[in-house]
């Protein structure tokens, strides 16, 4: 467990570096920024006061679901996830991690979980930032903790699928952009039934779930949950079986490939 | 008690008739040796395969044919192997954003050692490293990360130490300094394999060594029983005394001998039969009242023999 946890410690320090923590930060909070744009220009709008609510609302639902799930967090766990394992390539420290008494899963498992906590630092922190937003317009916390839930779990899941690609392949980035736009926003937004395969959907049944129906109303069902139904308990769950799965890869790669490239 | 000069008596790790190809480029081919306790030196011109071997010694590489096993084991087979193991890699393999200490302490932590920080600091402390233990290592010189690197590989005290090109960008006391580690590690029973392409750093480590050259096992053992081996090649030997000109006439046509030059004071000899040329040698002498005040081989010193190797001349 001390090793375990070290692997963690070490793996967050190592690759959240703070100008670029700062980055991600900003990123993540783009869809706050766009709400706040949409909020100051709507203050001088006319109508009744629960029309300016529900708009409120439509916008702040439709923000997260389409800006936030669908883009900031899959873009900034993929940046972190694919380094957590792919800097220790790049910078020749693999040899340092594996070349000691540790299971390979227990690795896999480390980097899986430093991959989430440190995303999860940056994507909590642009889902906190335009729930409370939302909730200063509205008055009501009511979306703050379904969508920090929700991303949390996109974040998990999204963490389970960047970390081996990070080690996998050179160009990780550019593939799970690739992925991310093909993949989300291209094969599963035409073909719902997919959509138990894609992490934000994944993630935004929980906070579907877990809000209330003023909020789910204004979800754009067909495009964002496709054929999931809502519920925390099975996405929760769907992610922790991603985690795993993406360790025990890891841990596969490990014991199978050269852990050193090219001859010399 | 082997008689092949590639096999170690006791070995704590075997090669055998181990091959490694990256696509179409042949790094290792079929080489079977082993290393036991003492220090052992592999030597090879760069791209000779040594990083390769080295990997594959400890599981970072996967031989593509043959295997290696240490301690009767195949590295990857069962982790806890990985207690009794320490390397250096040639490549940097620091995280910058980690101070010596934590860094080791890390290394200590990962390597289940019982207090991580007090093994830590007793690493830095071998290395001479206690003064900057706090800096980063991302601010090291390449002569402190090297040092790093070596405190890592032995803050486990493993049984096996492979070390990969480790007195690279140490400044002359460092590497005295570290050869002298390296040595008492040996005489304390580890087993110890260093690579260089520097020759001189391994002939004052060690009188075994292995060389590999184009991915083959080129010579193995003790560096004057391998130049002793390379019968088709004239010895040359150095002979000074008080009438070099008279000498060196007289021993011209010898058969013992087959060539003779003269420079300055210095006469050069070449044979076959290094044995006979010193019973020729001290014969001439005597007969001649020479007072002889060198007689000895020029070329068993490691460079010599590595260049044989490489070059076959």
């Amino acid at each position: 467990m001390r090793a375990f946890l070290a692997i963690i410690r070490v793996t967050i320090r190592q690759t959240l570096r703070l100008r670029r923590a700062i980055g991600l930060v900003i990123l993540s909070g783009a869809a706050t920024a766009m709400y706040l744009l949409i909020i100051l220009a709507s203050r001088n709008s006319t109508g009744s006061l629960a029309g300016q609510r529900q708009d409120a609302i439509d916008a702040a639902v439709g923000l997260s679901a389409s800006v936030f799930m669908n883009i900031l967090v899959p873009v900034v766990t993929l940046i972190i996830a694919t380094s957590v394992l792919g800097d220790e390539r790049r910078d020749n420290t693999m040899s340092f991690l594996v070349l000691r008494p540790i299971r390979r899963f227990n690795i896999g498992a480390a980097k899986v979980v430093a991959a989430f906590l440190e995303a999860f630092t940056v994507t909590g922190i642009g889902a906190a930032s335009l729930g409370v937003l939302v909730a200063i317009k509205i008055h009501s916390f009511a979306w703050l903790v379904p969508l920090v839930v929700g991303a949390a779990i996109a974040t998990a899941a999204y963490a389970a699928i960047f970390v081996p690609l990070g080690y996998l392949l050179k160009r990780a980035t550019l593939i799970g952009l690739t992925y991310v736009f093909i993949w989300e926003n291209g094969i599963v937004a035409a073909i719902p039934g997919l959509a138990t395969l894609s992490p934000w959907r994944i993630g935004l049944s929980a906070t579907a779930a877990l809000a209330p129906a003023e909020f789910t109303e204004h979800i754009p069902t067909d495009f964002a949950l496709g054929s999931l139904n809502p519920g925390a308990g099975g996405a929760l769950a769907k992610a922790v079986i991603m985690g795993i799965a993406a360790a025990a890869l890891v841990a596969s790669i490990l014991r199978r490939r050269d852990l050193a490239g090219g001859s010399s | 008690m082997t008689t092949k000069p590639a096999l170690a008596a006791n070995p704590t790790i075997e090669v055998n008739d181990v091959s490694k190809w990256f696509g179409q480029k042949v790094a290792v081919s079929a080489v079977s040796c082993s290393f036991g306790p003492g220090l052992t030196g592999l030597l090879g011109p760069n791209g000779a395969g040594k990083t390769t071997l080295l990997r594959m010694l400890t599981g970072l590489t996967l031989p593509s044919q043959g295997e290696v096993l240490i301690e009767g084991a195949r590295p990857r087979s069962n982790v806890d192997r990985y207690r009794d193991i320490g390397f250096v890699p040639e490549e940097s393999a620091l995280y910058d954003a980690l101070s010596a200490r934590e860094y080791l302490t890390y290394a200590a932590t990962l390597s289940r050692v019982k207090d991580p920080r007090a093994a830590a600091d007793r690493a830095l402390e071998t290395v001479d490293l206690t003064g900057d233990a706090n800096r980063r290592v991302g601010g090291f010189s390449k002569g402190m990360r090297q040092r790093t690197k070596v405190a890592a590989a032995l803050v486990h005290d493993p049984k096996i130490l492979v070390l990969d090109e480790p007195l690279n960008g140490t400044d002359p006391v460092q590497r005295a300094h570290l050869i002298h580690l390296l040595g008492e590690l040996a005489a304390n029973g580890k087993t110890v394999i260093v690579s260089s392409h520097v020759l001189q750093e391994v002939e004052r480590m060690t009188a075994r060594v292995i060389a590999i050259v184009d991915g083959k096992l080129a010579a193995a053992g003790d560096i004057a029983a391998i130049r002793r081996a390379m019968s088709h090649i004239p010895y040359r030997v150095l002979v000074q005394c008080d009438k070099p000109r008279e000498f060196a006439a007289a021993l011209l046509g010898n058969t013992a001998i087959t060539s003779v030059s003269l420079e300055e004071d210095r006469i050069h000899l070449e044979t076959t039969d290094l044995l006979a040329l010193g019973r020729v040698v001290a014969r001439y002498a005597s007969d001649l009242d020479v007072r002889l005040a060198t007689f000895a081989p020029e070329d068993e010193s490691l460079e010599s023999v590595f260049r044989y190797l490489v070059d076959g001349r």
